[in-house]
């Protein structure tokens, strides 16, 4: 085994490390310090992509420091094409092409040599895309590669662990019910998505035990193949080297002929309103509010990058946190999200949990901040902060060669310009509080607003008989609230209200 | 991530990456005259710096009436200093005084509640209907005092700073056995992290204390009280240790945290938190001679502590018999199994490593016999904990749907019977300590799970166990592994939480 050292990795860098004044007094305040300024050029993925003759890109970034290897695979394919019936097995064919050996090999064959080589080795199904990864000692590359094509190209979807996995799902579908933060997930999803499309589907007893050997073996051969695939590939290799042995484990493997079919957007207006699980045995209540965002390529979304730092994106240099957490002590996590999404519009949320009796106040609350963003500008320094803290920690994004490989991996699954990182940093310098002003306006709708509680009704309807001002009932705006019960686990049918 | 959490939670597959392999990992170290120590290493390639101190205190250091203190303080190093945080540090400090004084009044008050409530007089110690015209005159002040001390706060500057610096990842974590709070720094600001964390270890102002006070409660909500098991395991945790104060949980016990008082932070402060007990470490893109004059300049002015922190005196007493705890809740039939073992560093320690990692993963003993060959388990693993001044192993199983948890744990005994009476085969041995070994390879890749690693080594036994410690698990032989099976798994040394499915009242799912 050989030592490592640290070396310097080939990154595009301009760092001046000036000289520390000795004997200067320490500053009052850190105001008062002065820094070198930080150069940072970001790396472009044209330097590292190379293109397979099979159709598979991969991005390949050395990095010496280590004798390890990693190589991630990225996947057209997702859990959105699961068949009508049989929700579920997208995501069983993904960890079954770990679980169930390969074609030449039994599961404990396959599973004893990857353990032999100290290997990790995994296979898993996501909404959008399939992945798999291996990371192993460089000096077993050869090895290593061979294992990860063998699974992704002849999985053995063996019978018994099939049958054994289809046991573990169906004995967890039990519990749905049991944790909060999971009913809290499953039902805001499909507040906002509505019951119809794939992203709130769930899979029921009856799917899975439909699911059958053959259903994922079709679904593999159906995704798997080169043209589907983007590797990242990061560690310890030369990159000719590592070319030639990738072509080498791919060669001879044909590509399918069909297309990957497009995600769906989902077709669904939310229903502005206050919902409520009500969870019994738990002291406090989950929240989550909010509403339908926008997609990646909406110009506005830097913008909003900002904004939701400042609400409640930035953890305590944001709004949200500091008046629900460290004013008033009503949370321990209160925090909001502005998700852009590749296919179709994120999702904006704010979330937190607090003790039964301040939920109401901690939601009144939220509301305020949202409505003050869009009546009122932000402060200089707020955007300052926010700025400086995306910009000077950009270069973080691309600290190490498994990052620099898998953000550029990414980006071209989800077709990011090459040029996007490149002038990210320009764009956020250009934000304005008259243009925050003008997206909170646009973007944020409080008569949009979703709100979900779980929890005990009866103490979060009850509030905190020291602050009488605040309660459920005049969030409802004298509507009421709605009460979602909570389905079957195995059927997923909920009963009538 | 969550912020300022407790990290109880994942500090066991930390350390079982930190005891590995003959991999030396080149760290310049000094020592301040105050006692602080500094581990640097330097590395090229990114402009960051992964920083970040610890201090040798966390719940085991407590005491009853107190629990969560550790964990509470940590929260408060967030607060603020004499300059950070106030706009009028001679008021804000008097503010503090009356709200402290004010607090002790209603502390009183709700004393003599608590009294009534434990005589049965009262059903409810917050109903406002059993409080004396006084009690509420109190709380209105509180309330009138905080209001005033918002006002000459600048608020979360400690944070504001950080941030607009281009810091991320600012956190921090409280174990039984150390506090740690880390950070990463673009490599421009490394001044600035040595004047934020000197100013804060030197004269900081534990502000909104009684707010942050209800923030960890609303933690321990969330993370215990408001799981399906969280109050089962706690419970468990406490029947297991018998005097051993790691019996009480990191977050502490909810009476505490409604007691604990600012006076309890300040005295904790000046015997844990001096530069005696403290030491800081730095990975990434910096010149380590400026990193040593930064050190003597910022953190130089911090006091020694009159006395160094006393280790804890209470040690464990053995265990005379089993002991049980049957627990119906929102999940599924499991059974878990407590030994009581050896402490961290133990010359056992590597061995019982090793015999937990045979029994683990898809191609490990539970696996193989529980899940697939016997079909009496859906999972099944174990884990060895070795803390600093005790240890515990622990194996678990979920049934099967169809069986018990009994039949599970019969199984987990049949399978520490095997390793007590046969040696373990030489190529399954060898595959665990590969396995060990390129674990540690991984876990020494990134700048800031170093950093992370050798301040927690720093704080058990030296950080020079991050290069020690991997040795030891390869010398691990066959005979280790029976020896420490026939020594650490009496029958009288059994603890069992037995898990049972809590039946669901008529209706459904609510």
């Amino acid at each position: 085994m050989r030592a490592a050292g640290f070396s310097i990795a080939a990154v595009a860098l301009v760092f001046t490390q000036g000289v520390y004044p000795q004997g200067a007094a320490i500053p009052r305040h850190p105001r008062d310090l002065k820094y070198q300024p930080l150069a940072y050029t970001p790396p472009k993925p044209a330097d590292f992509r190379h293109k397979l003759s099979n159709g598979a890109t991969a991005f390949l970034v050395e990095d010496h420091d280590f004798p390890l290897i990693s190589v991630n695979v990225l996947v057209r394919t997702g859990d959105y094409l699961d068949p009508a019936g049989k929700v579920g097995l997208a995501s069983l064919t993904g960890n079954q092409m770990r679980s169930g050996g390969t074609k030449s090999k039994p599961p404990a064959v396959f599973d004893e040599e990857v353990a032999f080589l100290a290997a990790q080795l995994s296979s898993a199904m996501a909404d959008f895309n399939g992945s798999a990864s291996l990371n192993c000692l460089s000096k077993d590359t050869d090895a290593g590669l061979a294992l990860l094509v063998d699974m992704l190209r002849n999985p053995g979807f063996a019978e018994d662990r099939l049958k054994l996995a289809k046991n573990q799902i169906m004995q967890t579908m039990e519990r749905r019910n049991d944790n909060a933060p999971d009913i809290e997930q499953r039902e805001f999803r499909r507040l906002v998505r509505g019951d119809k499309h794939f992203s709130t589907l769930q899979s029921t007893k009856a799917s899975v035990e439909s699911i059958t050997r053959e259903d994922l073996a079709g679904f593999h051969r159906k995704y798997y193949y080169p043209a589907n695939f983007v590797f990242a590939v990061s560690g310890d290799f030369k990159t000719p080297e590592l070319l030639a042995k990738l072509e080498k484990a791919l060669s001879g493997w044909p590509n399918g002929t069909e297309a990957v079919p497009p995600v769906p957007k989902p077709d669904y207006t939310p229903k502005p309103g206050l919902y409520v699980v009500d969870k019994k045995g738990v002291n406090q209540g989950r929240v989550r509010m909010g509403h339908l965002g926008v997609t990646f390529d909406n110009p506005d979304h830097i913008a909003l990058n900002v904004m939701n730092g400042i609400l409640g994106g930035s953890a305590f240099t944001s709004r949200i946190t500091s008046r629900v957490r460290s004013d008033e002590g009503l949370a321990y996590q209160a925090a909001s999200i502005f998700q852009h999404g590749t296919y179709y519009e994120g999702v904006f949320a704010a979330v937190f949990q607090s003790k039964s009796p301040s939920v109401a106040q901690a939601i009144t609350i939220v509301n305020e901040e949202i409505a003050k963003l869009q009546n009122t500008k932000v402060t200089p320094e707020e955007l300052t902060t926010e700025m400086n803290s995306l910009i000077d920690s950009f270069p973080r994004r691309f600290s190490t060669a498994s990052l620099k490989a898998g953000q550029f991996a990414n980006d071209l699954f989800n077709k990011q310009p090459d040029d996007y990182w490149i002038k990210y940093r320009d764009r956020v310098r250009a934000v304005t509080a008259d243009e925050i002003q003008r997206v909170a306006k646009k973007y944020l709708g409080p008569d949009r607003m979703v709100i979900l509680a779980v929890g005990e009704l009866d103490a979060m309807a009850k509030g905190n008989p020291d602050k009488p001002q605040f309660s459920l009932d005049k969030l409802s705006g004298g509507r009421g609230l709605t009460k979602i019960p909570l389905p079957d686990p195995l059927t997923m049918v909920y009963p009538a209200n | 991530m969550i912020l300022r959490f407790s990290i109880a939670l994942w500090l066991s597959p930390l350390l079982s990456t930190l005891a590995l392999l003959a991999q030396q990992v080149p760290v310049q170290e000094f020592k301040l005259e105050n006692g602080m120590k500094f581990l640097l290493v330097p590395r090229k390639g990114s402009p960051n710096i992964a920083a970040g101190w610890i201090a040798k205190v966390g719940a085991v250091n407590e005491r009853p009436g107190i629990t969560g203190i550790s964990h509470l303080f940590e929260h408060m190093m967030f607060k603020g200093t004499q300059t950070i945080g106030t706009k009028n540090i001679e008021e804000d400090l008097k503010v503090n005084q009356q709200l402290d004084k004010v607090r002790g009044e209603i502390r009183k008050e709700e004393q003599v509640l608590i009294q009534r409530f434990r005589e049965g007089k009262i059903a409810d110690v917050k109903d406002p209907k059993v409080r004396t015209a006084r009690h509420q005159q109190l709380i209105k002040e509180f309330d009138d005092l905080n209001k005033r001390q918002k006002d000459l706060m600048i608020k979360d500057e400690f944070d504001r700073v950080y941030t607009s610096g281009g810091a991320s990842g600012m956190n921090a974590g409280t174990s039984e056995d150390f506090t740690i709070y880390f950070i990463n720094v673009p490599s421009n600001k490394l001044e600035l992290w040595y004047w934020m964390e000197s100013d804060r270890l030197s004269n900081p102002v534990f502000r909104e204390f009684y707010s942050e006070r209800d923030v960890v409660h609303e933690e321990r909500r969330m993370r215990t009280d408001s799981t399906p098991t969280g109050r089962f395991t706690e419970q468990f945790s406490a029947l297991f240790w018998k005097s051993s104060p790691y019996g009480w949980p990191v977050v502490g016990w909810p009476s505490d945290l409604e007691a604990i008082s600012r006076e309890d932070a300040q005295a904790y402060f000046g015997v844990n938190y001096a530069p005696n007990n403290l030491t800081a470490c730095l990975v990434g893109d910096f010149e380590p001679a400026q990193a040593k004059a930064l050190a003597e300049k910022y953190f130089g002015r911090l006091q020694r502590g009159l006395h160094d922190p006393e280790p804890v005196r209470t040690a464990e007493v053995p265990q005379m018999g089993e002991q049980r705890m049957i627990a119906h809740a929102d999940t599924n039939p499991e059974v878990r199994i407590r030994y009581h073992t050896v402490a961290d560093g133990h010359a056992d320690e590597p061995a019982l490593m090793v015999l937990s990692t045979l029994l683990n993963d898809r191609t490990g003993r539970l696996y193989k016999s529980l899940i697939l060959d016997q079909q009496v388990a859906n999972q099944a693993s174990s884990t060895h904990n070795g803390q600093k001044y005790e240890g515990y192993f622990e194996l678990r199983g979920v049934a099967k749907p169809g069986k018990t948890p009994e039949e599970v744990e019969k199984a987990l005994y049949k399978e520490i019977e095997k390793l007590q009476t046969e040696l373990v085969a030489e190529r399954e041995l060898q595959k665990v300590k590969n396995q060990l070994a390129a674990a540690n390879f991984r876990g020494l890749q990134s700048d800031f799970n170093l950093m992370v690693q050798l301040l927690i080594s720093d704080s058990l036994r030296g950080w020079q166990i991050i290069n020690t410690d991997p040795p030891r698990l390869q010398a691990v032989t066959q005979q280790d592994v029976q020896r420490v099976a026939k020594t650490h798994f009496p029958p009288e040394g059994r603890n069992v939480l037995v898990f049972y499915t809590k039946k669901k009242n008529a209706g459904g799912g609510q």
